[in-house]
C-alpha cells in the first residue's frame, strides 16, 4: 500500500481578499471531478464528525445552484448556497459562494482540477471580489479590518466546527 | 467574535500590506529605520509610523546604538498568528483527507468491480 497524502493541504493567503488552498489526490481527474460535485460523494466527506451534512443538493449546470446544510451535535444548522458561472467537466467550475451568517459577503469560488502522472491537483480559489464583498470587507478601515474579516470568513467556510464562538 | 479596530493586537498589526513587508525586511536582522525605508522605497516617516505600531503590539523591538535606532523582529509574538492558521490548516486537512478516503475507496471498489 502506498503512503496516503493525509495533512498535505497548503493555504495560502496571496493578498487580503483571496484564500487559496491546494491539495494532491492520487486518483484520475474524472473521479476527483465526481467526488467535489456530486451530492453523494460531497455528503460523505463535506461534514466533519461530529456534525452531520443534512442537506446537499446541487445542479451542476451553468446557472444551476448548489446547497450545503450541516447541523451540528447540539442542533445548530448552518448553510452555504451559490449559482454555478461556469461548469467545465472535469477541470474546472466556478460558483458563487454565499454564506447564510453573511448575506452581504458574497464571494466567488474557482474549482480548478489538473491532472498528471496519475496524479490530479485541486486548487481552489475563494475570492471576496465582487462588489458586496468587497463592500463587507472594507466596511471599517479597509485593511486594517480585513484580515479580521478574513479570520471571520475561514471560520465561516469551515461550516459548523469553524463557526463556534472562540 | 469580532476584535475592537484597534492596532493592539498581532492580528491587527499585521494586516496593513506596509507593516508586514516591514516585518519581511526585518527577517534577514536587525536594521536601522532609514535602511528600512530604502529598502522599500518609503519615506521615514511612513516607516516611523508603522514601527511604532509594530512595536505597541511587540512585534518589533527597538535599541539605540548611538544616535542610530535599530529594529529587530520579535518573531515569539507571531505565535498566535501560527495557532491561528495551523487550526484552518487542520480543519481543512481533515475535510481534504476524508476526500482522498472516498476517492481510494471509491478507486479500489472500481478495481474489484473489474476483475
Amino acid at each position: 500500500m502506498t503512503p496516503n497524502r493525509h495533512g498535505s493541504a497548503r493555504i495560502e493567503f496571496p493578498n487580503e481578499l483571496d484564500v487559496l488552498i491546494t491539495r494532491e489526490f492520487d486518483a484520475p481527474i474524472a473521479l476527483v471531478f465526481d467526488v467535489l460535485t456530486k451530492p453523494e460523494h460531497v455528503s460523505k466527506w463535506g461534514a466533519t464528525p461530529p456534525d452531520q451534512m443534512k442537506e446537499c443538493s446541487i445542479d451542476l449546470r451553468v446557472g444551476g445552484n448548489y446547497h450545503q446544510v450541516f447541523v451540528t451535535e447540539d442542533g445548530t444548522e448552518c448553510s452555504f448556497r451559490g449559482t454555478y458561472l461556469e461548469v467545465e467537466p472535469p477541470t474546472r467550475t466556478v460558483e458563487t459562494w454565499l454564506f447564510e451568517g453573511w448575506p452581504d459577503a458574497e464571494a466567488v469560488e474557482t474549482m480548478q482540477l489538473h491532472e498528471s502522472d496519475g496524479v490530479t491537483t485541486l486548487t481552489m480559489r475563494l475570492a471576496f471580489r465582487d462588489k458586496a464583498g468587497r463592500d463587507h470587507m472594507t466596511r471599517f478601515d479597509g485593511q486594517q479590518a480585513s484580515f479580521d474579516q478574513m479570520e471571520d470568513i475561514l471560520r465561516s467556510l469551515l461550516g459548523p466546527t469553524g463557526t463556534s464562538p472562540s | 467574535m469580532a476584535r475592537s479596530p484597534t492596532t493592539s493586537d498581532v492580528f491587527n498589526a499585521i494586516a496593513e500590506v506596509r507593516r508586514r513587508e516591514i516585518l519581511d525586511a526585518l527577517m534577514t536582522g536587525e536594521k536601522a529605520v532609514g535602511t528600512i525605508a530604502a529598502d522599500l522605497s518609503l519615506s521615514q516617516p511612513q516607516v516611523s509610523k508603522h514601527l511604532r505600531v509594530l512595536s505597541e503590539v511587540g512585534l518589533v523591538r527597538c535599541r539605540a546604538d548611538g544616535r542610530c535606532r535599530l529594529y529587530r523582529l520579535e518573531s515569539a509574538r507571531l505565535r498566535p498568528l501560527h495557532e491561528w492558521l495551523s487550526k484552518y490548516e487542520q480543519a481543512w486537512n481533515a475535510r481534504l483527507d476524508r476526500m482522498d478516503d472516498l476517492l481510494q475507496e471509491l478507486q479500489q471498489q472500481g478495481e474489484r468491480s473489474d476483475t
